[in-house]
């Protein structure tokens, strides 16, 4: 079905918002609590129930009644009834106007025929003392809303009538074919025209200052601002351009009163579900402005193809709370099930919505299992005993993740103190650094060599915070299958990560990265695995990219590393050359080592840069060593 | 001024002659609803006390069906009659007795006798005699009298009978019988033929062992079926058949002993015989004959709805509704019936299938908690923003209830266990906590131990979703505090931090960890972030400051401030006589205002730059709000016992007061009188309800809402004049009121201020009264403080004195 379209939907709000009635063409009109978000009344069979109009009888239910427009009525507060005054006005294709009473759920009055070719647009004023229909014989007739009486008739145009509005005071009415013409309401009489729209005008409405009519015709892609003041001027003040042709106009002007409200704020809504959010001080100012777009993000790729994606049904503009920002009230989702929701949107501020998969029958397969791993995580819940409080210690310094909360004693932070006291130790008897050593290897299983690094970071001399990335200790329950230390054959690891599901792999990836950037663990271990999980999952991996940013880490790291190897090739010339002579001089056996490592290096570039990027200490501590050999 | 909140099951609801509408007593006004879609179509606004009786005129044939006219009866004296199809007053009948149940057999009777108009309408109706107040208490205050409706006036010296307390009157679907129960006794009178207003009515009594609930007659044929407080049924056939069929007079009927056989029937009682159903294990709340007289509808705090065959006694039943029933009314449409239930829900059954079509659903009543832990419980809470309060349910829940629509949103289920109407609670809910903005929730829920085994606390934090408004839970505690109940929870406003306050003497942070996945912040769960205590002291209030900068938890009778995030005490200030009880901060403005119940009530405003106290009253607090204007706020006080008995009348039942107070003068700025303050709330809306969005231009500042005890609310501005109605009048008494009570601090200011180390002598309260002297020596010397501080305090009293008269 491609993408979503609601053009024809009819939909409407309550004047209050608390209810929201939509109908899908089917002949049912159904009324949603927007509070409970729950449905509240449905419409069915409302002709066939009809015992008044005998022949109405004969249709047969609700198919045969197609509804063509609806709009929401308040008859207000004159007659001090809390909801008893709500009345939704409907017209039919076969010419008739039904208006219907919410709260009873009863046919309140109908107009049988009042518009041969069918009804086509329904318009009151704010107070809602006067209906206007407007039908495809070019007529508008007036009703009493209270009583259903139809009060008077004029012609407005030889062709059909598509649209019409009137002004909040009620005493202008727009009527619109392909020309928009505005009469005034009182005696009928054309005051203005305006032409310029190639098609019939789908959607048109006053400002509620009566000062500019707003208007969107079928298959344009602009809406037309057009100043009503009575002079002869036939063209637009100005275009607000979209994307997609849109099927409901919403707008609110602020002239006098508050100074920083002041201003004209519009909204659209297309036909593909997006709303459009436009506010300019004056016509100049909203001729230049860019509109906030507020769409349906749809995460799940199958969805989109699926017939009736979620999408943004119906929105209106509910209040202005400041300057350049409005409160859209907007019911989005499936049709099964609307969502509602009021979002303040900022005037050029884009918004992307989540949709809710409630109620929607999903295709099988893939996509259900992830979406059933997705409400797993939803609905986890976390349960703490009395012991709650043992790790609560007062202040407490780097507390950020849940894990660690729990298992205290995990840290690897190493505690001042006991830096400090190796420090000492080590230079009060050198020869326990040995011993020292060793403990760093058991705490290290597995490890077969010492690392220079990790002894310096022992004592202190790496600073803890050179690493960008948040320094929390490995946790043990993501390397539980992965012997990192092990030193695993290619054939192993690779069987290893193709065992993983994507994210699994994809977040083991982000661990061994700053793993790597922190140097908690050796580069040689951990760049089998990098390597591996980036052949492997490569999908996925840029999949998230734009998210993370991993892979442009990973990216600067390799070249901070790499761009270490010169100088390194450089150092080891240079030493192997001083080996060369101690070893010409005394004739010892250390060429062997020195060959093995050399070997090591040309071997794994990677492995270098460990020892590059401390260099002077490594250097130092070379020279050094080859100063004690000497 | 928007009022709303109201019960619907405070009477017996009415269906209009054609099924289509249903009346419901709701506080002053009668709802009309519709009975296809549940929604409200308008209301009977006139009464100014709770209606107690709504009676539909039947119509004479099926073509009068359209005719809506109904008669209503309330507390305030009046019986009304009103067009109900466009609400409109035809006619007002004052009584001037306070009406609590009405009957008219004349409209039910009326079909045979149309034709003659001139005869007058005659109703029954059970008053209070307010006059029997004054005297003994033993009086007997309920009277069942007749009134003409026709003349608008009482019958005058006909009272049929005096009860202790007014009860409610049953009739019979034909209007010839109508009733009162009065404890063990039945009484039932037969509606004379002709009615006038000096005929004699001839009367039975029934009697049982136990005390009577509630009965009925039925339609066509002498049975009457009552119900009583052990749950069983017992139904009479053929009462008054001697009686009511004899010309002569009662005395003569009374004294003639049959001598036949009545099985069941007690002593000389006038009736065939009698039969005894038991199903219900607790009381009988409603009972009904069906409209063609087979079957009886009974129903009880079980919540069951039990459908009895007459004949053969079988039984159906719909089990299930989870609330108390209240009430069981029958339509003129015999496929449509409405049940009321205690949750102040009316459901609209689908008969005879029982099936629920809709229903009309209310805010959830209050309902008291058992003993041990009513002290715990804390009130409603608000969320300011979205003009949405949420309450305690019976059945371990949480509703939401929007003021503004007065309609329920939500309701979540605290605790995942059923609700059984009729069982004792065992687990009570008893704290609940919002975030500022309405996304995160905390509840505390008591498990009540069961001899002294197997009590638990237990605190939950849920979060929800913007799009929905469904709360999910997040993360359990099981006792967060050991053993020790929670006293209070509160959120911060500006972070994830919750803090709990326990009587075990410490508070604890929690704070909420959160987790990247896939590019979007999870919420991982709480945990507990630190623990503070102060002295081993119990810890009975927390709060934080509107800016999350300060902690401020009450050490009983101390207020302890904490740096939240490193978890330090920074400072404590002053001493209140009694556990505080509530604490809040004034906005962003550096004042707390700290509220103590018990023996020695106290409101205090503490100053956090100068860590002292700016002045006191010895109030009963019962709720503290901010108001917008951060040196304002408004307190919810409790009247003094003694004042209101002694005004009583003058205040009329208004029990306690709202004072809206600023900060820097002890003066209450406005004072509104209101009733039912006990387990009231107080809050300030900073939203406004949407369709005010409409009238652009006009902005309001915010409204303030009250909820009272039985949960009905009232949305004021509080700077317009609109809704100072009452407080205009009564401020000089109130305060007045205050400084006789309490005599020494009337003159003395707060005693306790003399204490304090601080200076603050020109903060002192001198409440003004006409005649302190009267009491000033009445207390018992040693609650008098030193003749030293007296001396200074008097003299400085005096010209304080002065000056004010001066002004």
């Amino acid at each position: 079905m491609g993408s979503p379209n609601i053009r024809d939907l009819l939909t409407a709000f309550s004047p209050s918002s608390e209810f929201f009635a939509i109908s899908s063409g089917d002949g049912r009109i159904k009324i949603w609590d927007t509070l409970k978000g729950q449905i509240q009344t449905e419409f069915v069979d409302i002709a066939a129930n009809d015992l008044t109009d005998a022949f109405m009888k004969l249709d047969k239910g609700h198919l045969s009644v197609d509804y063509t427009c609806m709009k929401w009525l308040d008859l207000g507060k004159k007659r001090k009834r809390k909801h008893g005054g709500s009345l939704i006005v409907l017209g039919t294709g076969g010419g008739d106007v039904l208006a219907l009473d919410v709260a009873s759920g009863e046919l309140r009055w109908r107009i049988s025929d009042c518009h041969p070719g069918g009804v086509t647009a329904i318009s009151f004023s704010e107070k809602g003392s006067r209906v206007y229909t407007g039908g495809a014989d070019g007529m508008i007739c007036e009703i009493d809303p209270v009583t259903g009486n139809s009060l008077k008739r004029f012609k407005t145009s030889t062709k059909a009538i598509s649209s019409i509005s009137v002004s909040s005071d009620g005493s202008v009415l727009a009527s619109a074919s392909a020309q928009v013409k505005i009469y005034s309401c009182s005696d009928q009489k054309k005051i203005q025209k305006f032409s310029g729209h190639p098609g019939a005008v789908r959607s048109m409405i006053f400002t509620n200052d009566g000062k500019y009519a707003l208007s969107c015709a079928a298959g344009e892609r602009y809406i037309a601002v057009w100043r009503v003041d009575g002079s002869k001027t036939h063209s637009a003040s100005c275009t607000l351009s979209m994307e997609h042709p849109a099927v409901y106009l919403d707008s609110r002007c602020f002239d006098n009163g508050e100074e920083d409200l002041k201003g004209l704020y519009v909204l659209a809504l297309t036909e593909t579900g997006v709303c459009y959010f436009w506010f300019g001080q004056n016509i100049e100012e909203l001729r230049n402005s860019i509109p906030a777009k507020v769409s349906l993000s749809i995460e799940d790729s199958v969805l989109k193809n699926h017939h009736g994606a979620p999408t943004i049904l119906a929105a209106k503009l509910q209040g202005i709370p400041s300057r350049a920002s409005g409160h859209i009230f907007m019911s989005h989702g499936l049709l099964v099930k609307p969502l509602f929701q009021k979002i303040l949107v900022h005037s050029g501020k884009n918004m992307n919505l989540n949709s809710s998969l409630d109620g929607i029958l999903l295709p099988t397969g893939q996509s259900l299992v992830r979406a059933k791993r997705g409400q797993d995580v939803r609905n986890k819940v976390t349960a703490l005993d009395r012991a709650n409080a043992e790790d609560a210690l007062h202040p407490v310094p780097t507390f950020t993740d849940l894990g660690e909360t729990k298992k205290p004693h995990q840290y690897s932070g190493i505690d001042p103190d006991d830096v400090i006291a190796d420090i000492v130790n080590s230079r009060s008897q050198a020869k326990s650094l040995g011993s020292e050593q060793m403990r760093d290897d058991d705490a290290e299983v597995g490890t077969s060599t010492i690392c220079l690094e990790d002894q310096l970071r022992s004592l202190g001399f790496i600073g803890q915070n050179d690493g960008s990335f948040d320094r929390s200790a490995p946790d043990p329950a993501f390397f539980k299958d992965i012997n990192l230390e092990a030193n695993l054959s290619n054939k192993k690891i690779r069987d290893a990560i193709l065992s993983m599901g994507a994210s699994d792999a994809y977040n083991l990836l982000r661990k061994l990265l700053s793993l790597w950037q922190s140097r908690s663990s050796n580069a040689k271990l951990v760049l089998p695995w990098i390597s591996r999980i980036l052949v492997i999952h490569s999908d996925y991996v840029l999949s998230q990219e734009p998210m993370t940013e991993l892979l442009y880490s990973l990216g600067k790291t390799a070249k901070a590393r790499g761009a270490a190897i010169q100088p390194l090739l450089q150092l080891v010339g240079r030493l192997q050359l001083v080996a060369a002579q101690i070893d010409k001089a005394t004739h010892d056996q250390t060429r062997d080592s020195l060959h093995e490592r050399q070997a090591d290096e040309s071997d794994d570039e990677d492995e270098d840069i460990d020892h590059v990027f401390y260099r002077d200490e490594d250097e130092s501590g070379q020279t050094s060593n080859d100063t004690d050999d000497e | 001024m928007i009022r709303g909140g109201k019960s619907y099951v405070s009477s017996p609801p009415a269906f209009s002659n054609d099924a289509k509408r249903l009346l419901v007593c709701t506080g002053n006004t009668v709802s009309v609803f519709s009975t296809s879609t549940g929604l409200q179509m308008g209301s009977l606004e006139g009464h100014v006390a709770l209606v107690t009786s709504v009676i539909v005129v039947p119509a004479p044939s099926p073509a009068g069906r359209i005719l809506c006219y109904c008669w209503t009866a309330s507390l305030d004296g009046t019986i009304r009659y009103w067009d109900f199809s466009t609400p409109e007053l035809m006619k007002t009948v004052d009584v001037r007795l306070p009406i609590f149940s009405m009957v008219i057999p004349s409209l039910l009777s009326q079909q045979n006798e149309s034709s003659e108009k001139a005869s007058d309408v005659f109703a029954y109706i059970s008053v209070e005699n307010i006059r029997a107040q004054e005297t003994q208490p033993k009086a007997l205050r309920g009277q069942v009298r007749k009134c003409n409706l026709t003349k608008s006036s009482l019958a005058g010296g006909v009272t049929l009978k005096e009860t202790k307390k007014p009860e409610y009157i049953t009739i019979s679907s034909s209007g010839e019988f109508f009733g009162i129960l009065d404890k063990q006794k039945l009484h039932i009178w037969k509606v004379p033929e002709i009615e006038s207003e000096r005929v004699v009515l001839k009367r039975i009594d029934l009697h049982h062992t136990k005390k009577f609930t509630v009965f009925a007659f039925h339609p066509t044929q002498r049975i009457v079926a009552a119900g009583d407080v052990t749950g069983r049924i017992l139904i009479w056939r053929g009462f008054g058949k001697r009686t009511f069929s004899m010309g002569d007079g009662q005395a003569n009927g009374r004294s003639i002993n049959f001598d036949e056989d009545k099985p069941g029937v007690r002593g000389n009682d006038d009736a065939d015989n009698c039969s005894t159903w038991h199903w219900h294990p607790h009381e009988v709340n409603c009972l009904v004959f069906s409209s063609d007289g087979a079957y009886i509808y009974s129903g009880g705090r079980e919540g069951v709805l039990v459908v009895w065959q007459i004949d053969t006694g079988k039984k159906k039943f719909l089990p299930r509704i989870g609330s108390p029933l209240l009430y069981f009314v029958d339509s003129p449409d015999p496929s449509l019936a409405s049940i009321s239930c205690a949750d102040n829900q009316i459901h609209l059954l689908k008969m005879p299938a029982m099936e629920m079509l809709k229903s009309i659903s209310g805010i959830k009543l209050p309902f008291s908690p058992p003993e041990a832990v009513s002290s715990l419980c804390s009130g409603c809470i608000f969320d300011q923003k979205a003009g949405v309060v949420a309450l305690h349910t019976e059945n371990y829940g949480i509703q939401f209830y929007s003021l503004f629509d007065d309609h329920a949103i939500s309701e979540v289920q605290v605790c995942e266990r059923n609700h059984q109407p009729g069982n004792e609670i065992t687990v009570v809910v008893t704290q609940l906590a919002l975030s500022v903005d309405g996304s995160f929730m905390s509840t505390v829920e008591v498990r009540l131990p069961e001899e002294d085994i197997g009590g638990l606390v237990c605190l939950k934090f849920w979060t929800s979703d913007s799009q929905d408004k469904h709360f999910r839970l997040l993360t359990v505690i099981y006792e967060p505090h050991r053993d020790s109940d929670i006293s209070a929870v509160a959120f911060r406003p500006t972070q994830l931090m919750a803090v709990t306050s326990s009587f075990g003497g410490d508070f604890k942070t929690w704070v909420c960890g959160n987790e990247i996945q896939k590019g979007e912040v999870q919420n991982t769960g709480w945990t507990c972030y630190a623990v503070g205590s102060y002295k081993k002291r119990p810890m009975t209030a927390a709060t934080f400051s509107a800016d999350g900068s300060v902690l401020a938890v009450a050490a009983e009778t101390v207020i302890t401030l904490w740096d939240p995030d490193r978890n330090i005490l920074v400072a404590i200030i002053g001493d209140a006589f009694t556990p505080i009880k509530t604490l809040s901060f004034l906005g962003q403005s550096g004042y707390i205002v700290s509220a103590s119940r018990g023996s020695r009530p106290q409101l205090s405003v503490w100053s956090l730059s100068k860590l002292s106290k700016l002045w006191s009253y010895s109030l009963q607090i019962e709720a503290v709000t901010c108001l917008g204007d951060p040196s304002t706020f408004a307190v919810l006080a409790l009247l003094p016992k003694l004042a209101t008995e002694s005004q009583g009348m003058a205040l009329g039942g208004r029990d306690g007061a709202i004072l809206a107070f600023d900060v820097n003068k002890p003066d209450p700025m406005a004072v509104w009188s209101v009733r039912k303050a006990e387990g009231g709330a107080l809050a300030f809306l900073q939203g406004s309800p949407s369709r005010e969005n409409f009238t652009q231009g006009k902005t309001s500042r915010g409204l303030l809402a009250f909820v009272n005890g039985d949960h009905e609310y009232v949305l004021f501005d509080p700077y317009s004049d609109e809704a100072t109605e009452h407080g205009v009048a009564h401020r000089k008494g109130l305060v007045s009121e205050e400084t006789e009570k309490y005599g020494y601090s009337s003159v003395y200011g707060e005693l306790q201020e003399f204490n304090h180390e601080r200076n603050q002598t020109a903060e002192i309260i001198i409440a003004p009264s006409e005649k302190p002297w009267a009491t000033l020596f009445s207390g018992s010397s040693q609650t008098l403080p030193p003749l030293t501080k007296l001396c200074s305090a008097f003299l400085e009293s005096l010209l304080e004195k002065r000056t004010a008269v001066v002004e």
